[in-house]
């Protein structure tokens, strides 16, 4: 091959590729509306935020960012608003663990970013993030789960806590609840969190009574 | 010897204003690496720290580039740059932009609220990874990058030596032009903000900075061995031009999972799988024109431009085809598997090609025949074995977080304290170990042939091959 017959193969090659990647560019432009929900004026607030706060220098949206702080793409689905709100205005009032710097994010700020997420999350992203395989196979086979269990998962529980290894650690660790507290002190807090933890960042089992109950005696094994 | 064109000694602001910014590039890395074990560790958060890391790294490569140009492009055109006080003048200007913009971070890290939209614009920091500076910044980057290129465009046309060298380098750098612009608006979306955003990512470091690497590292191998122009251009051509057949649609693997339709995994993981072949062909080129020709003239700038192209196919081509299939991108997509792929993927490809071109080049500028080379060596190994070692254990890292929150299903935040501390405590050791050869680097830079030459020495510059 000469000098100007590889020459004219990068120039008009790489024309070729980029030609069709515009193409491509162009028919996914026209789809991607479709494939996410209306984007509404407090959204577009809440990305502004997302944007001001420079969120991305530590978490990954869409797994794009920083890596240094949880996805937040799934993130409104896992937990509930009401702790996400007092995390974001003030993340170490909610877990007292937690890494993240109080930046002074207000309260119209933290409800408009709560939305972006939800917006976020009501993306058709193909599937990602995945399921974990191991923690959904666990669902399906294994013993038969007792009715205090069943309300644990179907509750979302887990997203805040862990039990032997399994769960979220924004909330305190359960593995040894049933040696902590009796049944009036759990049943007690399953209705009202903030009466025996002052600003606790926990929302209120809205369950009938008879359920809370059920949960209680799953607490109650763990020991 | 000294260069052919007194007007190539502008390079060296570039190189020097590039290596201090690799230092603080590395400084603020290690400041990072610690926050992974403890937060709260220094008065800037992780955030601002972070956007320092990596902005330093883009910025000091680019400067590097810069003043790699105006040297290949006057040697190239055989005659002096075009309007020398200009070429001064955006120097000085790039620096002025971008210290404001390191200020302003620094200043948002003190005090978010800083931060606080002006007329719908955020003055300090865009909130958008690699592309964090402000849009008043962008402009000037803009206006700054077209300048640097007219400058070199008016040294080429004096002479109207069209080689393919210049040439490629020319399209190399008006592709990064046109491809910062896509991340230059706003887009209510964020699914369209991000696709945008990859154009500029992904199109620079897998398109325009490699058509840079190409030709680059082709002046090299005619400078340091006296390989034969037709020779190098021939495989340069074959290798740009396969970067780019791949790289273009190679996009589509960061567009698997953002909101985009599925077909993109199928474009995006045959083109990014195919996306090593041409790294391969450079490293096979480096080791075949270096073969054939015996005559060494500059030992450590051509040591140094094989060990770019060997761990520019390791870093960006092997560490990035093991995670760029959709069914294995799915599981590894967003850990810190791709902090690794990343970390090697810069070190080996722009990071050593940088280098270098400064050990190619520094010599002749600074008009000395023969120069100490043992500290060029001695940073060499310090650098590359930390740099390997950071990325075994960051991949480690991520091998965990795959394995333990991806599929066992635990909580991000007790994988990255618990499982993955000892990971961090090494990655910040070995950053240590990295910072020592960028200081040894950076004095070599200063004292290259301004002390007394030592008993290993070398002849510095390239004998002329008609």
């Amino acid at each position: 091959m000469s000098n100007k017959a590889a020459r004219n193969l990068f120039i008009f090659g790489s024309l070729f590729f980029f030609l069709i990647f515009l193409g491509l560019t162009f028919d996914t432009m026209g789809k991607l509306d479709g494939r996410a929900p209306e984007i509404t004026e407090q959204i577009d607030a809440g990305k502004k935020v997302w944007h001001k706060y420079d969120c991305i220098g530590c978490h990954t949206i869409f797994g794009n960012g920083s890596y240094f702080a949880p996805d937040l793409t799934k993130t409104t689905e896992n937990k509930p608003k009401g702790y996400l709100k007092q995390f974001l205005m003030d993340p170490r009032s909610a877990n007292p663990k937690a890494a993240m710097p109080k930046l002074g994010i207000r309260s119209d700020e933290a409800d408009d970013l709560i939305v972006f997420l939800g917006w976020i999350s009501k993306v058709d992203t193909n599937g990602w993030p995945p399921k974990p395989i191991l923690a959904a196979a666990a669902g399906v086979a294994g013993q038969e789960l007792t009715d205090g269990q069943k309300l644990y998962r179907s509750l979302g529980c887990s997203a805040c806590h862990v039990i032997n290894g399994i769960g979220g650690t924004t909330g305190p660790e359960l593995t040894r609840v049933g040696a902590r507290h009796d049944r009036e002190w759990l049943v007690g807090h399953f209705k009202d969190p903030q009466a025996y933890v002052p600003n606790s960042a926990m929302q209120k089992v809205e369950a009938p009574d008879g359920d809370i109950e059920k949960l209680t005696d799953y607490m109650l094994t763990l020991k | 010897m000294s260069v052919k064109y007194q007007s190539q000694k502008l390079a060296e602001y570039f190189y020097a204003f590039a290596v201090v910014l690799f230092l603080v590039q590395v400084l603020v890395g290690i400041i990072a690496a610690v926050q992974f074990m403890w937060p709260d560790f220094f008065i800037l958060n992780f955030n601002i720290i972070r956007s320092l890391h990596i902005n330093a790294l883009v910025v000091w490569l680019l400067v590097g580039f810069m003043g790699a140009t105006y040297y290949v492009v006057s040697e190239e055109s055989e005659t002096e740059i075009w309007n020398l006080p200009l070429a001064k003048l955006q120097f000085w200007a790039t620096v002025v932009t971008i210290t404001a913009v390191v200020l302003g971070y620094i200043w948002m890290g003190l005090n978010p609220q800083a931060n606080s939209p002006i007329m719908g614009i955020n003055p300090l920091n865009e909130g958008r990874e690699y592309i964090e500076a402000p849009r008043w910044a962008d402009v000037l980057i803009v206006i700054s990058v077209l300048l640097f290129i007219f400058i070199n465009f008016m040294t080429v046309l004096k002479t109207k030596k069209w080689t393919g060298i210049q040439g490629v380098l020319l399209v190399g750098l008006v592709f990064l032009a046109l491809m910062y612009l896509p991340g230059m608006f706003y887009s209510k979306s964020m699914v369209k903000d991000q696709f945008w955003w990859w154009w500029v990512v992904h199109l620079w470091v897998e398109g325009s900075w490699e058509i840079i690497a190409g030709a680059l590292l082709a002046f090299m191998l005619m400078k340091t061995i006296g390989a034969k122009r037709e020779v190098v251009e021939k495989w340069m051509y074959i290798e740009v031009g396969l970067v780019m057949f791949t790289g273009i649609l190679g996009t589509g693997h960061h567009y698997y999972w953002i909101g985009t339709p599925g077909y993109w995994l199928w474009v995006g993981g045959i083109f990014s799988s195919l996306e090593p072949i041409p790294l391969l062909f450079m490293v096979w080129d480096a080791f075949r024109t270096t073969r054939e020709h015996r005559n060494v003239s500059n030992k450590v700038g051509l040591f140094y431009a094989v060990a770019h192209a060997i761990f520019n196919f390791v870093g960006a081509g092997l560490w990035g085809v093991i995670h760029t299939l959709p069914q294995v991108n799915k599981w590894t997509h967003g850990t810190q598997i791709t902090t690794a792929h990343g970390h090697l993927a810069f070190y080996g490809a722009y990071v050593l090609l940088v280098m270098a071109m400064i050990y190619v080049t520094l010599p002749s500028i600074r008009g000395v025949k023969e120069f100490n080379s043992s500290r060029a060596y001695q940073s060499f190994w310090w650098l590359t074995i930390s740099m390997v070692l950071i990325v075994m254990t960051i991949t480690g890292a991520g091998m965990v977080q795959v394995y333990m929150e991806r599929l066992m299903g635990l909580d991000y935040v007790a994988v990255k304290a618990n499982y993955n501390l000892w990971f961090w405590i090494f990655r910040a050791i070995f950053g240590v170990g990295f910072l020592i050869g960028v200081s040894i680097f950076v004095i070599d830079f200063f004292k290259l042939g301004k002390g007394p030459a030592s008993e290993v020495t070398e002849v510095a510059a390239a004998p002329e091959r008609a």
